[in-house]
């Protein structure tokens, strides 16, 4: 699980995607997302995933990203068996080779979504996340509300194995026991690390105000986000990637890979 | 007997915190581990009860591979205490907070009250036994953390970071009573910056830098090594730069103590 979680996020970088402007980089994440959820079949979605790599090897956070990938993967693999389990139940129990295909396309999709925006968070500050909530006249407080949450994942996630330490070393066994018995052993972790959540979020606010947080109606910003020639190249790129899809969608017949419905 | 032979471990985001470090340490041996932040103090005591697996070479606890056994299991013998106390209390009283390692552990009834009951006045908690963990003081919760571990009596003691926010009163206590579980035969590890701390305690130093073991001895040949100890971030204590500054050939500078201190540079002085 925790491995999805690294997928999304960002460490500093210097090339060309990373220096493309966010909101570019998010209507494409969009776009991939729109294109994703259109289709069924195999073969779109397969496009969908190769169009990523060149982005991906170009930000050179292909490792990274296919952390993403494999993490996704087990999720998907999840959704794959609840798929089948619930079509041979619900069928008479029996499975014919088209339940396989759609169970198939649906996982496959589902990896699709997680990786569309896993590009866009692996290579994007989240200073420039807020702008790019700032500049679609998002209100600040949302905006920094939804910035924090993402600037705190990764101190969560630290916090987490710092405490799942302490209570190992106090003879916790997290694995041990049936299943309902490993659900509460999961009460001496997160009991510490909610209490420290708000614990942190008090002083947040604290060091918020004193800081004079909301004292002015109109926020300026050191950094303005500005569309250059190749932010718009890239930006109509993506346009038409996006009319393409949802064009080919309703006029032009797919070969399946997989024989379906 | 632990003994960490030719130990290297890298962490997932690509860090080589430790790089073939070794080091025995005996039983009922007293040992402050000393080094710049991110030198792989906590790293390499992790590795001693298991939270951390090497990645080459091994780590033997009392004969036993850490990487062929269980956290909970090398936990009976290695008593971890955290820097910070907030990130293990859970329970609803002080009372259930020290119990909770011993149910694990698998003590009877009985046992863990007993326990409990010794822990809770071993650390002179007595007032809070009802009281939630969560409203104690700082020094409080730090004495309630110990208590948690000493409760169930293992043989080797792991304290990081001990003295981080506490004040001079409870630093005090907090040495006399390493110093006292030390004479009783149980081996101590704190891993430190707090370099008046250790020059109090004397214990044997092992100073740290970036991964490696760079010193290792008694307090007061490491502490007096001003060079080497400024290479890992560590001011030499006070009394020593004391020493230092002197620089009078009658006196010694590998002096740790205060009062001997004391003693030496007014036998000096009357002698002139």
């Amino acid at each position: 699980m925790s491995s999805i979680f690294e997928g999304l996020q960002f460490r500093a970088g210097d090339t060309f995607v990373h220096r493309l402007d966010p909101r570019a980089k998010f209507i494409l994440s969009i776009s991939l997302l729109v294109v994703a959820t259109i289709y069924m079949q195999l073969l779109p979605l397969a496009i969908l995933l190769c169009l990523q790599v060149p982005l991906v090897v170009a930000a050179k956070v292909t490792r990274r990203w296919m952390k993403t990938l494999r993490g996704a993967l087990v999720l998907a693999a999840l959704v794959f068996v609840i798929n089948i389990l619930v079509k041979y139940v619900t069928g008479d129990y029996t499975l014919l080779p088209v339940d396989l295909a759609t169970a198939f396309s649906i996982s496959f999709r589902l990896v699709v979504l997680f990786t569309s925006f896993s590009v866009f968070f692996l290579t994007t500050t989240p200073d420039e996340l807020g702008l790019t909530l700032t500049s679609w006249r998002v209100p600040y407080d949302f905006t920094f509300a939804f910035v924090t949450a993402v600037r705190f994942v990764p101190v969560l996630a630290a916090e987490l194995q710092t405490i799942m330490d302490a209570q190992r070393s106090r003879g916790l066994e997290l694995d041990k026991g049936n299943f309902l018995q490993r659900i509460r052993n999961f009460v001496p972790v997160l009991v510490p690390l909610i209490v420290n959540i708000f614990r942190r979020s008090i002083e947040l606010a604290e060091a918020m105000e004193v800081k004079a947080f909301g004292a002015s109606k109109k926020r300026t910003s050191l950094r303005q986000l500005k569309m250059r020639r190749v932010d718009f190249l890239f930006l109509l790129l993506t346009l038409i990637f996006l009319a393409a899809g949802i064009y080919a969608r309703f006029y032009i017949p797919i070969p399946a890979i997989i024989p379906s419905e | 007997m632990i003994s960490v032979e030719d130990v290297t471990y890298i962490y997932p985001s690509g860090v080589e915190a430790l790089s073939h470090v070794s080091i025995e340490i005996r039983p009922g041996e007293f040992v402050a581990l000393m080094g710049e932040n991110g030198a792989g103090k906590t790293t390499l005591v992790k590795h001693i009860n298991g939270l951390l697996k090497p990645k080459e070479g091994r780590v033997i606890v009392d004969g036993v591979d850490t990487r062929k056994t269980s956290v909970a299991a090398l936990s009976r013998r290695v008593g971890f205490v955290f820097q910070n106390p907030d990130n293990q209390f859970f329970a609803e009283t002080v009372k259930d907070e020290i119990g909770f390692a011993l149910k694990n552990f698998g003590f009877d009834e009985a046992t863990v009250e007993r326990r409990v009951q010794w822990a809770v006045r071993f650390m002179a908690l007595d007032d809070y036994v009802s009281q939630s963990p969560f409203l104690l003081s700082g020094g409080e919760k730090k004495r309630l953390a110990l208590a948690s571990v000493l409760s169930w009596n293992p043989e080797v003691l792991i304290l990081d970071e001990p003295t981080i926010g506490q004040d001079y009163l409870q630093k005090e206590k907090l040495m006399q009573l390493i110093l006292q579980l030390n004479t009783q035969g149980r081996t101590v590890i704190i891993a430190t910056h707090d370099v008046e701390f250790v020059a109090e305690c004397v214990p044997r130093v092992v100073l740290m830098s970036r991964g490696r073991i760079v010193d290792d001895g008694k307090a007061d040949g490491v502490l007096s090594d001003a060079e080497t100890l400024q290479r890992c971030s560590v001011i030499p204590p006070q009394i020593t730069q004391l020493m230092h500054r002197l620089s009078d050939p009658r006196l010694p500078r590998n002096v740790l103590s205060v009062g001997e201190a004391a003693r030496l540079i007014s036998r000096a002085a009357r002698r002139d």
